[in-house]
């Protein structure tokens, strides 16, 4: 009873090149020891890519892997290896999948072995768990451990002397550390360079994301959004290839938009455009496409997401400032999405669904992240009440696909479009 | 005058019913319900509507429009397809004129949708993941309690001393059910017992979407009046101004809806000239 399936999947250029540098990271990353480059772990919220690129080092992102293991169907039978080991069924996916492609021998997802880490850089951006993550890691790998303590936003705003507190920290902690691991000396104008980069490629991302305003919107900011954000928000940031993919990826848009056309889906370009969405919370990696067609198939569009800030709220106007290299990177860290307060986030969503012109906002809640879904329920609300738009509420996982049920997802998606579609409509004596 | 049919394809039953509408005042003039037992679907929608046909004193041929909702939209002889949120809110309205939402438990899920006096729809909200397949729990306990479907409600209103169960979880419920039954309780108290959490649930959602006054009961459920009795019991508890209220037909209002909306949409082509051909 689904609508057909159209045949001929279209790929944008740009997800081909992302594609191809993501494949080259892998390749580094299996010659980093023989090439005798240093290999840091490091988690997306609060990475500091630019200076450990300035260290020549080659990050690796445990919740990436996990994510693409998640794609790629591996994560069930990681996140079972994990459990096996004793970590409780509550424990965030992502820790387990890792743990469990570790204990399996910790083939990347493409298919080469990862490299261990010589460092573990650990940027505490409101997420608990990545602590314990990385002290089970630390266990593990006997390596040595740099942790940026970065102060929670529970003002709604930072001050100066957080700034300052963090910068200290990468003065005192973080840069000594990079210089005894890799045995170079720290060099700021290199930072300052690659911070230069850093700040094109966020300019392109975020007239890219901004372009949703558009009526078509020429992208959908959450599934296609979560592509959009690969480069900048992972080991790219700051190189010359990531400022040249959003250029490329900032004119594919421009002629998208200019032809009056909508985003690119999983069955090609989408013909109308009938819902307009926030979406907040991360997407479901296991049943991704899968999930994505559920919207797709009813002309929903997503227009605006947080997840896709997770790694930078850049579109609230933060830049890397190569001119304030270590306070560019504290106000970095101190501004990620994980490390906002609810009212901020709650502020973030109902500006969404006002600017972008939406027709409701969503919640996929997920089953194994705190820091996300603690408190959902009640920003659904809040967020109701401050725009009138309707709000709908699903629930599955990141990366454990037992927590996937499309039949239930499908049900409420469905009802959720139909209180959309009703709004507006005549109704009969 | 125009005659529509509506069919609401559900999980464990087709309904359909046919309604004749002269202006401002719909009448079902006659209607169906064939339980789908892992039959063909096909057959099981053609003789839900046929034989709504036939208790209307009509013919197919009489019908200017065939409205689903739904699973119904893969129905071949279809006119037109409806939301079945607008549909059972139309429809718990023409069998509640004073209800000012419908919360409609079925074997998938527990929805409360919120309308006004016109039908219109003017919110939502659904049971979380976890406490789906509501209708379909309830079956499965009475099958392993001995108890058919229609039995539920009638014992559940003689229980003396209910047992808590679990509201969370029907995996979890289940096993409370098991061991209540080597405990000994009897079956009304294990029946109420998981009503009332069931109940507690419901009014929860009645709660969070805001309904005050008339609530109409529809779906596969509508008929359980134990669930109803619980949830009036908990209402009052809570404090909340609720009636909720079943109807005889209240397991046709999606059907019944659809047709409404299909004799308004009929009505709507011909006045564009743009009917199909």
């Amino acid at each position: 009873m689904n609508a057909p399936v159209k045949k001929n999947v279209v790929k944008e250029p740009s997800m081909l090149r992302q594609k191809e540098m993501i494949a080259q990271h892998f390749r580094d990353l299996a010659r980093a020891k023989e090439q005798g480059k240093k290999v840091v772990y490091t988690f997306v919220p609060g990475n500091l890519t630019e200076l450990m690129l300035s260290f020549d080092c080659l990050p690796l992102h445990p919740e990436i892997n996990a994510l693409q293991s998640g794609m790629r169907k591996l994560s069930g039978e990681y996140i079972a290896e994990a459990e096996r080991a004793g970590h409780s069924e509550d424990v965030c996916t992502y820790v387990k999948c890792d743990i469990g492609m570790m204990l399996k021998g910790n083939i990347g997802p493409t298919g080469e072995k990862l490299p261990e880490p010589d460092l573990l850089l650990l940027s505490y951006t409101g997420c608990f768990t990545f602590m314990k993550w990385f002290e089970l890691l630390r266990e593990r790998y006997k390596c040595p451990t740099a942790m940026l303590h970065v102060p929670y936003q529970g003002e709604g705003h930072f001050t100066e002397e957080q700034v300052q507190y963090v910068v200290d920290q990468l003065r005192s902690e973080i840069i000594p550390k990079f210089e005894k691991v890799t045995g170079q000396a720290f060099d700021i104008d290199r930072l300052r360079d690659l911070l230069g980069n850093s700040a094109r490629a966020e300019e392109d991302l975020v007239y890219v994301l901004e372009s949703a305003k558009k009526r078509p919107s020429p992208i959908d900011a959450y599934f296609g959004g979560v592509y959009y954000i690969g480069p900048l928000f992972t080991a790219f940031r700051g190189t010359p290839a990531a400022t040249e993919y959003y250029r490329m990826l900032r004119e594919e848009v421009d002629a998208r938009a200019a032809a009056g056309q909508g985003p690119i889906t999983p069955d090609g370009l989408l013909d109308e455009e009938r819902f307009r969405l926030v979406v907040e919370g991360p997407p479901n990696w296991t049943h991704f496409r899968e999930f994505w067609k559920m919207f797709a198939d009813e002309g929903a569009v997503v227009v605006a997401s947080t997840y896709t800030k997770v790694g930078g709220t850049y579109d609230r106007g933060f830049r890397h400032n190569p001119e304030r290299p270590l306070e560019s990177l504290a106000e970095y860290c101190l501004g990620c999405y994980t490390n906002l307060n609810m009212p901020t986030r709650v502020d973030m969503l109902t500006n969404y669904v006002k600017d972008y012109e939406a027709d409701g906002f969503l919640i996929n809640s997920i089953k194994s992240c705190n820091s996300f879904s603690a408190g959902q329920l009640v920003m659904m609300r809040q967020v109701e009440k401050r725009t009138g738009k309707p709000g709908g509420f699903i629930e599955t996982d990141l990366v454990d696909p037992r927590y996937f049920s499309a039949s239930n997802v499908k049900n409420r998606l469905e009802s959720f479009f139909q209180m959309l579609a009703q709004k507006g409509q005549e109704v009969p004596a | 005058m125009t005659l529509a049919a509506g069919i609401d394809v559900g999980s464990a039953a087709v309904k359909a019913a046919v309604v004749r509408d002269e202006g401002n005042d719909p009448v079902m003039l006659g209607y169906e319900t064939v339980r789908i037992r892992r039959r063909d679907l096909d057959e099981v929608v053609r003789a839900a509507y046929e034989g709504a046909l036939a208790r209307s004193g009509v013919s197919a041929d009489d019908i200017a429009y065939v409205a689903t909702t739904g699973e119904g939209e893969g129905v071949p002889f279809r006119t037109g397809h409806f939301y079945s949120m607008t549909t059972h809110a139309r429809g718990g309205l023409y069998l509640q004129p004073g209800a000012r939402a419908v919360l409609d438990v079925g074997a998938l899920h527990g929805r409360v949708v919120r309308m006004d006096e016109r039908g219109k729809v003017l919110g939502y909200r659904m049971t979380s993941q976890c406490a789906s397949g509501s209708g379909q729990f309830l079956e499965n306990i009475g099958r392993y309690l001995g108890v058919a479907l229609e039995e539920i409600g009638e014992l559940s209103q003689r229980a003396d001393d209910p047992e808590a169960c679990s509201s969370i979880c029907a995996v979890l419920a289940e096993t409370d059910v098991i061991n209540m039954v080597s405990r000994g309780i009897s079956t009304p108290n294990i029946l109420k017992g998981i009503h009332l959490s069931m109940a507690g649930r419901l009014v929860k959602l009645l709660k969070s979407a805001g309904c005050e006054g008339t609530v109409l009961v529809t779906g596969g459920l509508a008929k359980d009046e134990g669930l109803l009795a619980a949830m009036a019991e908990i209402a009052v508890e809570r404090g909340l101004a609720l009636s909720i209220e079943n109807h005889e037909h209240s397991i046709l209002a999606g059907a019944i809806g659809a047709a409404i909306w299909g004799a308004f949409r009929h009505k709507k082509l011909a006045q564009r000239r743009a009917l199909p051909v």
